[in-house]
């Protein structure tokens, strides 16, 4: 479909040239060499773990923020965006993967936020207004939304919708869609790709992010893999394969360390047991079943949406369930809070480690001891002590690297401050680790150090539940794949039968059911 | 052996080198005192003993009412209710202490008793609201702002409450080598919060849920339980400092306190507590209400209007502010 549009000549000048472009953000190299260039009217694909450094590449092309050093050349001149506006004026439209929409505003006033039609004194002209928002929304098939309505009334897939509509309102040369599936239903997949194979037709470049590779497969020209802010990989999709990606985004390194076999052995206890468990945010759901076991290590796959999130937190108590029981050891229980599922011997490594993990400007140590400060004080008076010599005894398991334990958490990588976060829960001795997208913004060497680390848990008899949407790593280090679908379990995946494909069926199951009616 | 005494020592040193770091940012803060201090002291009669006195008995009533204020804003809350609230506690302990018929000694311990009590009757009040129904506590604080004041004009159907006990009166004007007793009382309030806020689990949290309450709250703490307790320790503090003022003034009043909590809060942001709570001391407190009062006694010495001495203070608190921004880079660099 898409695909068929005729690529880019190979011949043709780069609409837009990288070179040696880096990035860093005080000690965190962001970027560190990124070369890539982009041929008018093609689909060029930008794929790469979490942390390679898309996002920041993408920021410094629409002038969020700026390279340290390294070139750019827009159409043979120089391109150096101070602010968005430069990059808008100089053609770049960017979807961002959050959402920049002003939610209490109309459709209509949201596309055309940046060029307001205007009468006199300055006062909105909105038949103009109304007729441009309703040629932009037909332009991408919306034909059936009311642009008078305002943004926080449409769903998600329609508000990425409205998001394209306004990024395609300026003039663009590039347009750069970054994860513009991800809250996408299989149907209106198709439509983004129908306009996209529309857009490359008129010449436009479309740089294309997604964790999708079957995506990439389907609609790109080329791709470029990034792997911890450098350009590793650039190729025609012709000749290219789903495992030459795969390597290059994950590097040789863990390539090995997902090679390795897991010896499988889930006979221990059940150390939770849920049954029917359900979460505020889907009230019409049936619920989540299943029993965790000590030593397992159980993964929970699913879509942005499908409820793997809320599922941990319903688990730990930090939202409370609407229904359904949880058993911890064969005994029910009913936390009220999270203080009462810690005592049970439960942890919680959150998904957002920046809000939801860790203090950033507070000392490693504090953060260290933060759910166990029972250990670290008598009577209430803190043991400084004895928290620095639990901090070093922790730092040093988890090979943490720290110049200080006072030095502030917002000091380290983001591979060491997710060990932080890992400390945190190991300081209390749990007995069941929840962990939502452990390693999330995490370079690859930190990766393979924490999935050891995960792996050294379970043998020691620790139950894991992880939730990933890395599909590989949730192939390498799982014992059990849960497939999550609609804020339940569409299916379950053994060790044996593990498969990107087979996952991913169940999770697309519903949605399939959907695009039909 | 040797290992364990090699850990201890080494714990030993990075206690000392965080000591070192914390004092650094309120080296600041002590600096601009004393800058200030070498100013007026070239007026003539700045540093005679009976000026510094009035400096101190000054500064007394905002530094008790400013180490509350600096739990509040530790958690990320404000308290505006602090002025009215004294007012309410001052006509309550008058009352108590002017009931006829009491012994001095009882009538004094009682009214300093139901001062605090009602301090913290408000304190809870302020907490529970602003904690249950997660409303800012600027709106909730703003609310009993004026249901304090009423309560204390009704309560005293408007009128001023006076004639303490003598031995009252006389404690209030105690002075040691020229320090007034009751500078020394702030004093050791200032010591006993600087050991909660540094040496307790309790003050530790209070840091964790100002700097991010969901990452504190998912590690298991009671995030209502620190937020209501923080507001009842400033409704403590306003107690004894409502006590404070009576004893110093001899009066009690439905009418005093007003603009006190925007004093203490100038306090506590010039000593470089954040607004945004999770970062600030003790210690940097005390030296915000001390830079305050000096300002204001000197400036009235170097022949400024009231007039001006409050646009100058109001200056100096967006200086504070600012000067707080570069050292906050400086810290992070």
């Amino acid at each position: 479909m898409a695909g068929a549009a005729a690529p880019a000549p190979a011949g043709a000048a780069p609409v837009i040239e990288l070179s040696g472009v880096k990035k860093r953000f005080g000690g965190v190299v962001a970027l560190n060499g990124v070369s890539f260039s982009l041929r008018p009217g093609e689909v060029h694909a930008l794929v790469g773990e979490n942390g390679a450094g898309k996002s920041t590449l993408i920021k410094i092309l629409c002038g969020i923020i700026q390279r340290d050093a390294g070139s750019i050349t827009l159409g043979g001149e120089t391109y150096d965006p101070h602010t968005p506006g430069d990059a808008k004026k100089a053609g770049i439209q960017v979807v961002h993967q959050e959402f920049n929409l002003l939610p209490y505003l109309s459709v209509a006033e949201n596309i055309c936020f940046e060029d307001m039609p205007r009468k006199a004194f300055g006062m909105v002209d909105y038949p103009t207004l109304y007729a441009k928002a309703r040629k932009a929304l037909d332009a991408i098939g919306l034909g059936d939304v009311d642009v008078r309505r305002p943004v926080e009334s449409l769903g998600v897939a329609h508000r990425q919708l409205v998001e394209i509509a306004r990024a395609l309102m300026g003039e663009s040369r590039i347009l750069i869609l970054d994860e513009p599936t991800a809250t996408l239903t299989a149907r209106e997949t198709e439509r983004l790709f129908q306009i996209i194979a529309a857009l490359k037709a008129k010449g436009v470049a479309v740089v294309f992010v997604s964790h999708h590779l079957n995506e990439v497969f389907s609609i790109c020209d080329r791709v470029t893999v990034l792997r911890n802010g450098e350009s590793v990989m650039t190729a025609d999709i012709a000749g290219t394969t789903t495992d030459q990606l795969v390597t290059n985004m994950v590097g040789r390194q863990l390539a090995a360390a997902m090679a390795t076999a897991r010896d499988l052995d889930t006979g221990g206890r059940t150390a939770l047991s849920l049954r029917n468990l359900r979460h505020p945010a889907s009230p019409h759901a049936e619920g989540v079943s299943f029993d965790l076991h000590y030593g397992e290590i159980l993964g929970i796959a699913g879509l942005v949406g499908s409820g793997r999130t809320e599922l941990l937190r319903s688990i730990f108590a930090a939202d409370l369930p609407l229904s359904g029981t949880i058993e911890r050891d064969g005994q029910p229980r009913r936390y009220r809070n999270p203080k009462q599922a810690i005592r049970d011997g439960i942890g919680f490594v959150t998904e957002d480690r920046k809000e939801e993990g860790l203090i950033l400007g507070m000392a490693i140590a504090a953060n260290v001891t933060l759910a166990s400060l029972r250990k670290v004080s008598r009577l209430g008076l803190l043991d400084k002590r004895e928290e620095t010599r639990l901090t070093r005894a922790l730092g040093d398991e988890i090979r943490l690297k720290y110049g200080d334990t006072a030095d502030a958490v917002s000091t380290l990588s983001g591979g060491n401050q997710q060990k932080v976060v890992l400390a945190k829960w190991l300081a209390n001795n749990p007995k069941i680790l929840l962990l939502d997208e452990p390693t999330r913004g995490v370079d690859v060497g930190a990766k393979a150090e924490i999935y050891a680390l995960l792996r050294g848990l379970s043998e020691k008899g620790l139950a894991l539940l992880i939730v990933s949407s890395e599909l590989p790593e949730l192939i390498t280090l799982s014992d059990r794949i849960l497939v999550m679908s609609k804020h339940r379990i569409a299916g379950e995946v053994a060790r044996a039968d593990f498969s990107e494909e087979r996952i991913l069926n169940f999770a697309y199951k519903d949605e399939r059911n959907h695009g039909h009616h | 052996m040797d290992t364990t005494d090699l850990t201890t020592a080494q714990a030993g040193s990075k206690t000392i080198a965080t000591t070192t770091k914390t004092v650094l940012r309120e080296a600041g803060i002590g600096i601009a005192l004393i800058a200030l201090i070498i100013v007026f002291s070239f007026t003539p009669h700045f540093l005679s003993s009976s000026n510094v006195t009035n400096i101190l008995t000054q500064v007394t009533i905002n530094l008790v009412l400013s180490i509350g204020m600096t739990f509040v804003i530790l958690i990320g809350g404000i308290d505006l209710s602090v002025g009215s609230v004294l007012s309410f506690c001052a006509v309550v302990a008058g009352t108590v202490m002017t009931l006829p018929g009491l012994d001095p000694a009882v009538a004094v311990f009682l009214a300093t008793i139901s001062a605090i009590v009602a301090g913290i009757g408000f304190g809870l009040l302020n907490g529970l609201i602003s904690a249950w129904w997660a409303i800012p506590s600027f709106i909730v604080t703003l609310g009993t702002l004026n249901i304090a004041r009423g309560a204390a004009l009704q309560v005293t159907n408007a009128s001023t409450i006076y004639s303490f006990p003598a031995a009252f009166n006389a404690f209030g004007s105690q002075t040691f080598y020229g320090i007034p007793l009751l500078f020394l009382i702030a004093l050791v309030l200032v010591a006993i919060g600087w050991f909660v806020l540094t040496k307790t689990v309790f003050g530790r949290v209070l840091y964790g849920i100002g700097n991010n309450e969901e990452a504190a709250r998912l590690a298991g703490h009671n995030v209502f339980f620190y937020k209501v307790a923080a507001f009842t320790i400033c409704g403590v503090l306003v107690g004894i400092g409502a006590i404070i003022y009576m004893a110093r003034l001899n009066i009690a009043s439905p009418i005093i306190g007003i603009g006190f909590e925007l004093n203490a809060i100038a306090a506590v942001i010039i000593g470089g507590t954040s607004l945004s709570g999770g970062r600030g001391s003790i210690v940097g407190t005390l030296l915000g209400a001390c830079i305050i009062g000096v300002l204001a006694n000197g400036l009235i010495l170097l022949g400024l209007s009231d007039f001006m001495r409050q646009m100058i203070t109001g200056f100096v608190i967006i200086l504070a502010v600012i000067l707080d921004k570069y050292r906050e880079r400086l810290t992070k660099a």
